[in-house]
């Protein structure tokens, strides 16, 4: 199943919750560098950044906490 | 035998020899004394010379970081350091929530650092993974901790973890503490001192590597299943809305709300206590402030401070030279009796002290910082300028242990009256006074009794031992006994790396410990095993101070508490005495099997 990723960036904690949860995934191990989420720190802002290797799983807004985001079923075509 | 968890190695740091190499960690050493804390701790105790003066080059310190730090363990991003801290003569330990570095010092691949010697200029240590370096730090030194970590952020293209001093370290005042990614205090007592001291500016971290855990399928069933305990807390909403606030609502609801920003939050922490916020309006408007809890900004209103903005600007002060605010408060408390009674002189540019005044405050703090005229003295903390002043300056002074101002209790920052293990903990916790480590059900006055097996239970004590606490009937409380088991409790998760606030720990339980660091480790781990192996950690924390000369003297309970308007029965909220205090602490040593 593919999800359509929408994301809130205000409320974006930094938590890193959702790079742990794409690594654990896919690389077997807990390491945000390796993740297809990315959160970057400007400041007092993050932003969210998906990798062209995201496979739109929805893991990562399985394990957000704080709104920051949500997942919906992407529909099947033929 | 470590299968995950564990990063594996021990960065050494030798600022003298501008020299650094690794080690792995010890299996036997991973075993016995679980990882983070007690690590921490065991390596002090084997490298920190006996004697040695705190902020000295032959002055040893520990930096570490548990086996479930990196992982998705909810909440598990704490840090701990250890070291001969100037203010109290201790070893303490220094704890933060690691935010982002203690996360950080694992993908690069490392779960301690143990820095020794004296740089002859100051450095900071630059980590990226396996490449360590020494770098010069004359241009970070000389600011404040926002601007060191801005200065560090602007040069890099990725996250890094950085833990700074400000001026208040560099120029060694028994107040400075470090601050762990700007928000995170670490070391009342003066650990920032200890660091400047060395020359050392700031430690930075990147990783880019990952931590495996030994046995994936149960370690991610239980972290799965522990993060849906948080996702169903009907209060998560809540403490996510106002963090620290919902348990003290110190300021009114509407003035928070003007100011917040966002919430932040630890590597992994579905809660998040830590925030941003910009002050709205007045002559500070646009000030933003990264701060480990909005409570914090709001102390100087315990003091008198009517301006809530200028409650948060002084804080921001304060941390940003590095500086424990209530130290800072409490020296000020004396300084102003010291000068009104005429024990010391202001000099002639000196203001007047006055705690509930901004201009007031805000000239002292930078007077301690930069040790300008009477702010040299007082920048020693209590134990100094009350040895330097004599006997005279005794009768002003606070309560004190160890050296170090209680905040809990009567006439301290946190006014809590019922006594409970945090307040008893600030005398026998080896470190001097601080709550952290005391945690229990007492965390929350008039907490009905009723409650207390099932957080007991969860804290790990044994059924048999819960009668001693709460007596047969279940209708008393030995605070003393109760004590022992909360210092267990807190070398527990702080070995683990799991966050000790209250908000956080009430997810977690000794079994549930037992099981995610056997889990993540593969090291063979019962639940009695971990409550041995922490006992151990704690054992070996006292031990180490009594080694350096912890003795009953340094553990008195103070005057003050038992004066009029002091400190009440935890239970009954009547009058303590200090003569039912001291059964406490014989309690305390009882329950350990300690000479007390």
């Amino acid at each position: 199943m593919k999800y359509e990723i929408t994301y809130i960036q205000e409320n974006c904690s930094g938590c890193l919750r959702c790079q742990l949860a794409c690594s654990r995934a896919y690389a077997r191990s807990f390491q945000p560098s390796a993740a297809c989420i990315k959160i970057e720190s400007r400041g007092a802002e993050y932003r969210i950044i998906f990798t062209k290797d995201c496979v739109e799983c929805g893991f990562c807004a399985d394990n957000c906490l704080f709104g920051a985001l949500t997942k919906t079923p992407k529909e099947v075509t033929a | 035998m470590i299968k995950g968890g564990f990063a594996g190695r021990i960065l050494h740091v030798n600022l003298s020899e501008q020299r650094t190499w690794t080690e792995p960690v010890d299996d036997a050493l991973a075993r016995d004394y679980v990882g983070g804390l007690g690590i921490c701790i065991k390596l002090a105790s084997d490298l920190i010379p006996r004697g040695v003066e705190p902020l000295s080059p032959e002055s040893v310190f520990v930096l570490g970081v548990g086996p479930l730090v990196g992982t998705d363990l909810p909440s598990s991003s704490r840090m701990y350091a250890v070291a001969r801290l100037p203010a109290s003569g201790t070893v303490g330990w220094c704890g933060a929530g690691g935010y982002t570095f203690g996360a950080q010092l694992k993908y690069a691949g490392y779960d301690h650092i143990i820095v020794s010697g004296m740089a002859d200029k100051p450095v900071y240590i630059n980590i990226e993974d396996a490449r360590v370096d020494i770098r010069d730090a004359g241009a970070m030194w000389g600011l404040g901790i926002d601007d060191t970590c801005e200065s560090v952020y602007r040069d890099l293209d990725a996250q890094a973890g950085v833990i700074a001093i400000g001026q208040a370290g560099e120029n060694k005042s028994a107040i400075a503490m470090a601050f762990v990614d700007r928000i995170s205090t670490l070391g009342r007592g003066g650990f920032g001192a200890v660091m400047g001291a060395k020359n050392l500016k700031a430690i930075v971290v990147q990783g880019s590597g990952g931590i495996t855990v030994s046995d994936r399928k149960r370690f991610n069933k239980l972290s799965r299943s522990l993060l849906n305990s948080f996702r169903e807390y009907k209060y998560l909403k809540e403490w996510q809305e106002l963090g620290m606030l919902k348990a003290f609502p110190m300021v009114p609801i509407d003035v928070y709300k003007r100011m917040k920003e966002r919430r932040t939050a630890c590597v992994s922490c579905p809660v998040g206590c830590k925030e941003v916020v910009r002050i709205p309006d007045g002559p500070f408007a646009g000030l933003v402030k990264h701060t480990s809890s909005a409570l914090n900004l709001f102390t100087p209103m315990m003091y008198g401070m009517q301006d809530p903005w200028e409650a948060v600007k002084l804080i921001t002060d304060l941390d940003s030279y590095g500086m424990d605010m209530f130290e800072f408060f409490g020296l000020m408390g004396m300084a102003r009796e010291l000068a009104g009674s005429g024990v010391i002189s202001l000099t002639p540019e000196e203001p007047e002290i006055d705690l509930t005044s901004f201009s007031s405050m805000s000239a002292w703090a930078e007077r301690i910082a930069r040790r300008q005229g009477t702010g040299d003295l007082l920048a020693d903390g209590f134990s100094a300028v009350l040895e330097k002043l004599g006997n005279e300056a005794k009768q002003h002074a606070p309560a004190l242990i160890k050296g170090i101002h209680p905040y809990a209790g009567p006439g301290a920052a946190l006014p809590w009256d019922r006594f409970g293990t945090m307040e008893l903990g600030q005398v026998l916790d080896p470190r001097g006074p601080h709550v952290g480590s005391g945690g229990s059900p007492t965390y929350f006055a008039i907490r009905p009794l009723e409650v207390f097996p099932k957080h007991l239970k969860r804290m790990g004590i044994p059924e048999n031992v819960v009668d001693r606490i709460l007596g047969p009937d279940r209708n008393k409380l030995h605070v003393g006994r109760l004590l022992r088991y909360s210092h267990a409790w807190f070398a527990m998760l702080g070995s683990l790396g799991i966050c000790a606030r209250g908000q956080v720990n009430r997810f977690y339980n000794a079994d549930l410990c037992a099981k995610a660091y056997e889990a993540a480790t593969g090291i063979p781990t019962s639940t009695d095993d971990l409550r041995k192996r922490v006992d151990r950690v704690w054992t070996t924390f006292r031990e180490l101070n009594i080694r350096e000369g912890l003795d009953a003297s340094k553990e008195a309970l103070p005057d003050q508490w038992f004066r009029e308007s002091g400190f009440k029965e935890y239970l009954t909220g009547e009058p303590l005495s200090k003569k039912q205090a001291e059964e406490m602490k014989k309690e305390y040593f009882d329950e350990w099997g300690w000479e007390g």
